[in-house]
């Protein structure tokens, strides 16, 4: 599904030269919830937006899905973008203009997907915000923040989650209703890559990528198991 | 403050990091800055240049001209002014009409004209005198007494590029030598006798030894016209008493009218366009000071929200918010006095192209254009001290916050709610993303209203400019159509005396033939033309008074009320000359005319006419009568005008031509050459309309850009998480430009309004004083405002596509994480 081959990114601060990624190697596969685990400046972010196609690698090669689009065009870029990854970030990034609704419509729209507004109100609904539909960003918590962006990031489809901290602006409870959700997407069959730093997160992952200074050094189950979302706690 | 230098480096720190809005405010303000630096002292240089020309070419203080017709001999005019006291010098003059043929290199101009007869004894004339400015010829000398020479007045030369030693001919087909080309105080700006203004492509002004006029004129010794000097400290109205009782006494059946420099309405046109324009460009001014006031309150804006968090952690440190507030008010006051530099810069520029131009379209024989330090000053105030002020007030409101609101982050600081309830309540149709820009609209209202404001400036003047050239436009269309309804090819003869119809003269001229013997004219009438003042409410209009056999002439007017009348006392009046004396279709009139007391003698008498009609030509002065009125003037069975029609395939310049060497030819005029003449000054205005509107654009696109580059800035974030979400560059900015065209087209519609209001005002406040012999019609024609909106909202629509190198090299990671 996801294919990183020898992938580096170094770049400058004024006359440092920084590496940020250190020739990763990496196969994550359909369905799999990954979570990648670091500290910060561990270049887990990084990691993130190469494989979104939000930033180019150095050097390697990124494959995803298997196709063979060169992710050097710009314009590709935004083609995989809209067809094949989809962002939740941390701080959300809602259009604060738009409701809740059209939030998610918005990305839909942008695909030309039919009866867009029908779906989105499906999404908002499956994620437990039927009755805040037409609520702008401002007049919703952080949790239902939260959920329209995920809702966003479900409703257009695509095979893969990309989400960076998704929990860091949120409270424990309502952290722990988002991983429910992001879980509930692995189960049903998309690729989910969570970035964090929080190592309890990491617990109830398929499996845990660590990295540090830019390379990869643990790869595998989380080390006690598999948890429940309900052994959680931080 | 301590340490200024910091506070300092850290507000140009501010600068650089929006180099490119605070150069785009620091233009506007520039413009505006420039304006009054450099054109501020326009009106000082043009009244100084105006007083200083008039001073020194001996303006007349009072004017006497005879009757229409009537002529003495110069002693028994000099022994009548002899017996007058507190005359410092008397310049007896003959004016008469003529036919000039100017011709030169194949170009025809054969035009009116007008001799003025000057003694040249003693370096005269001594009063309006004549100044011809080095490389244009000579002027006037003693000896050239007798001889046939003439200076041409310098507006007409200028006009059709003519320069002394060309072929210069005038009724009787008569050469002159062309010695001079000059400028006299009575036609710095030239005005023919319907009250037109800038008539130099129509009127040329011959000026040429008095004897050399009687001459040509065939009046020998006699003259009509008197400019007079008064003694230092004479009053005027005591000597214009004594002057009409030495008339009196002298030549009793011989009307005079008297009139004062502040009647020339050349004079006065000059003096209040000075005033007038003044107000214009001080007008401009504003405009773009406002425009750059309201571009500066948003920047001041953006600024603070971008540094609301370093305003709320000054604020936890303790920091004096009159401290924090020192930050971003420095950099208001840095781009209002970076903008009021490049002002100043430019001003000089300015200038010396508006006294370029001045030169060229108005020539004077003296100029002062001295340094006006209060243009200066006002410049420097306004400049630095309007756009100062519009950063206040988001700077105040940003220091008053609590400092836990300024420095959270995250969901509880992304308001984005604005007026968009508003769409709720109103949903529009289509996709989510045809609905940002409207969103995003009503998410930031006061900074889309102030930019729209801002772009309704620009507007303004747009609509303003055009509109005055419009509703100049429409007035002479309506002369036209008044005047070539019908018969649209006939030519207008002035005789140079009065003659029975039958006499020689006319029927010389109304049977013209070529060479070959083929009839030039195919259709002819008499009639009468002479000047008169209509009297009522108060009020004196001068008139120019055709009167036409009604029943059977080539051409009548037009009637907006009324009937034409024959047989019957009775006159047509125009529009405005009805309003203006309080008189409307019915009412009497006091029309004082000349009456005819002998051969070359016209008293000037008041009779009350009836009101027949109402015309519809916009020229308040001209006004008709039926031809059997000719008997109130003693005129019965006479003519001094002459309507010709052309024959089938003949040219107006081949009748002139032949005219040129008729007896009795005064002057003549193919009826269409009154308004082509004014079409091709406004073409003038119309170039100038131009440039204003190159300026406005540029002005409007300076807002726009600001404005856009504003929303990049502060929404940064969103275009990156669309950019995340895969949506195309295209689509990004095509959004933006559907945001511009609301503003844009907002900012027109507002424009237009205003700058329609903002245009009858000019205008209202003009045609009481200025355009007082019109009937000026205010219009604003449907094709400039949609060229003028056009052009402006294409220039804000277009804005955006300069961002575009800027989102597509946008960092995409790194704006995902912008944290405000």
């Amino acid at each position: 599904m996801i294919r990183l081959e020898d992938v580096s990114k170094r770049y400058r601060m004024g006359d440092v030269e920084v590496v940020a990624l250190d020739h990763i190697n990496l196969d994550i596969g359909k369905g799999e919830f990954v979570v990648v685990l670091g500290p910060s400046g561990s270049g887990k972010t990084t990691l993130l937006n190469i494989i979104g196609a939000l930033d180019v690698p150095t050097d390697g090669h990124v494959g995803i899905n298997g196709n063979g689009l060169s992710l050097s065009k710009q314009a590709n870029r935004f083609k995989f973008r809209r067809e094949t990854v989809s962002f939740i970030f941390q701080t959300f990034n809602l259009f604060p203009s738009l409701t809740a609704l059209e939030n998610v419509q918005l990305v839909l729209d942008m695909a030309a997907t039919p009866h867009a507004q029908d779906r989105a109100l499906q999404v908002l609904t499956d994620v437990g915000l039927g009755d805040r539909v037409n609520h702008f960003p401002h007049e919703l918590s952080g949790g239902e923040q939260q959920r329209v962006a995920i809702a966003r990031a479900l409703a257009t489809g695509n095979p893969v989650l990309l989400a960076d901290e998704p929990t860091g602006e949120l409270d424990f409870k309502t952290g722990i209703q988002i991983l429910g959700l992001l879980q509930q997407q692995a189960d049903a069959g998309k690729t989910v890559l969570v970035v964090t730093h929080n190592r309890e997160i990491s617990r109830v992952a398929d499996r845990v990528i660590e990295l540090s200074s830019g390379r990869i050094i643990s790869d595998g189950a989380p080390r006690t198991g598999k948890a429940d979302l309900s052994e959680l706690q931080w | 403050m301590k340490n200024s230098q910091l506070w300092l480096r850290w507000s140009w720190r501010d600068l650089r990091e929006r180099w490119l809005q605070v150069i785009a405010i620091a233009l506007i303000i520039a413009l505006g800055t420039g304006v009054f630096a450099g054109l501020g002292g326009q009106k000082r240089w043009r009244i100084d240049s105006l007083d200083i020309s008039y001073a020194r070419l001996n303006m007349h203080d009072i004017h006497v001209s005879l009757a229409d017709g009537s002529f003495i001999l110069r002693d028994e005019m000099q022994a009548a002014l002899a017996d007058v006291e507190g005359i410092s010098a008397a310049e007896t003059r003959l004016i008469a009409p003529t036919l000039v043929n100017a011709s030169q290199d194949g170009k025809t101009v054969m035009v009116s004209g007008r001799i003025v007869g000057v003694d040249v004894s003693n370096d005269g004339p001594q009063v309006d005198q004549i100044f011809v400015t080095e490389g244009n010829g000579r002027a006037l000398q003693p000896n050239d007494a007798g001889q046939q020479v003439a200076v041409v007045e310098e507006n007409f030369a200028n006009y059709y590029d003519l320069q002394p030693g060309n072929s210069l001919r005038v009724s009787g087909d008569i050469p002159l030598d062309y010695i001079g080309t000059g400028l006299s105080p009575e036609y710095f700006l030239v005005v023919d006798e319907n009250g037109l203004f800038m008539a130099e492509a129509s009127l040329a002004i011959l000026f040429m030894p008095l004897d050399t006029a009687q001459e040509l004129t065939g009046r020998d010794g006699l003259v009509n016209d008197v400019a007079l000097r008064l003694d230092d400290g004479a009053d005027r109205e005591t000597v214009r008493a004594a002057l009409e009782d030495s008339f009196a006494v002298h030549f009793p059946n011989v009307g005079v009218t008297f009139d004062y420099p502040e009647d020339n309405l050349g004079r006065k046109q000059l003096y209040l366009d000075a005033e007038g324009d003044q107000e214009i460009w001080d007008l401009i001014a504003i405009l773009f000071l406002i425009g750059a006031a309201l571009g500066a309150f948003n920047l001041a804006g953006r600024i603070v929200a971008a540094q609301r968090r370093q305003i709320g952690i000054g604020m936890a440190l303790g920091m004096p918010r009159r401290w924090l507030a020192f930050r971003p008010l420095l950099v208001g006051l840095q781009i209002a006095v970076l903008g009021t530099l490049f002002g100043l810069a430019i001003g000089p520029l300015l200038m010396v192209v508006f006294i370029n131009v001045l030169k060229s379209a108005a020539p004077l024989p003296y100029y002062d254009f001295s340094f006006y330090m209060p243009a200066y000053v006002k410049a420097t105030l306004f400049g630095v001290t309007l756009p100062l002020l519009a950063t206040l007030l988001p700077v105040w409101r940003a220091v008053r916050v609590q400092p836990i609101d300024a420095i959270r982050t995250g969901n509880l600081i992304s308001k984005g709610g604005g007026l968009n309830a508003l769409m709720n309540i109103l949903p529009l149709p289509g996709k989510s993303f045809t609905h940002m820009p409207f969103r995003n609209l009503l998410r930031s209202p006061w900074r889309s209203l102030l930019t729209v404001l801002g772009i309704s400036m620009a507007v303004i003047l747009m609509t303003a400019f055009a509109g005055f050239l419009d509703s100049f436009i429409a007035t002479i269309d309506l002369m036209e159509d008044a005047l070539l309804y019908e018969h649209s090819d006939r030519m207008i003869v002035n005789l140079d005396f009065f003659y029975t119809p039958t006499s020689d003269v006319v029927t010389s001229i109304t049977s013209l033939s070529n060479d070959e013997g083929q009839p030039l004219v195919s259709q002819a009438e008499t009639g009468l033309m002479l000047s008169g003042t209509l009297k009522g409410d108060g009020k004196e209009i001068s008139t120019s008074l055709e009167l036409h056999d009604m029943q059977h002439a080539l051409w009548v007017p037009k009637l907006l009320e009324g009937r034409i009348a024959t047989g019957e006392p009775g006159i047509i009046l125009s529009e405005k000359a009805a309003e203006d004396l309080g008189v409307g279709v019915g009412d009497m009139v006091t029309l004082e005319h000349p009456l005819r007391e002998g051969l070359l003698a016209f008293r000037l008498v008041e009779t009350e006419v009836p009101v027949t009609g109402i015309h519809d030509n916009p020229v308040r002065a001209l006004s008709y009568m039926d031809l059997s009125n000719a008997g109130m003037m003693g005129l019965d069975g006479v003519t001094n005008l002459l309507v010709l029609v052309p024959a089938e395939g003949v040219e107006s310049n081949d009748i002139k031509a032949v005219l040129l060497s008729e007896p009795g030819m005064a002057s003549v005029l193919q009826i269409g050459e009154i308004t082509d003449a004014i079409d091709e000054v406004l073409q003038l205005f119309v170039q100038f309309l131009a440039i204003v509107e190159v300026v406005v654009l540029i002005m409007a696109f300076l807002i726009a850009f600001n404005s856009t580059s504003i929303n990049v800035d502060e929404r940064v974030r969103e275009i990156a998480t669309m950019f995340a979400f895969g949506l195309p560059l295209r689509t990004v900015t095509r959004m933006q430009m559907v945001e511009n065209l609301i503003i844009g087209t907002l900012g027109t519609l507002v424009g237009v309004i205003l700058g329609w209001i903002v245009l009858n005002m000019m205008l209202v406040a003009r045609v009481e004083d200025q355009l007082s012999d019109f009937k000026f019609v205010v219009t604003l024609s449907p094709v400039t405002v949609l060229v003028s909106a056009g052009l402006g909202i294409l220039v804000v629509v277009l804005t955006p596509l300069l961002s575009i190198r800027r989102m597509s090299r946008m960092d995409i990671p790194s704006a995902l994480r912008v944290m405000e």
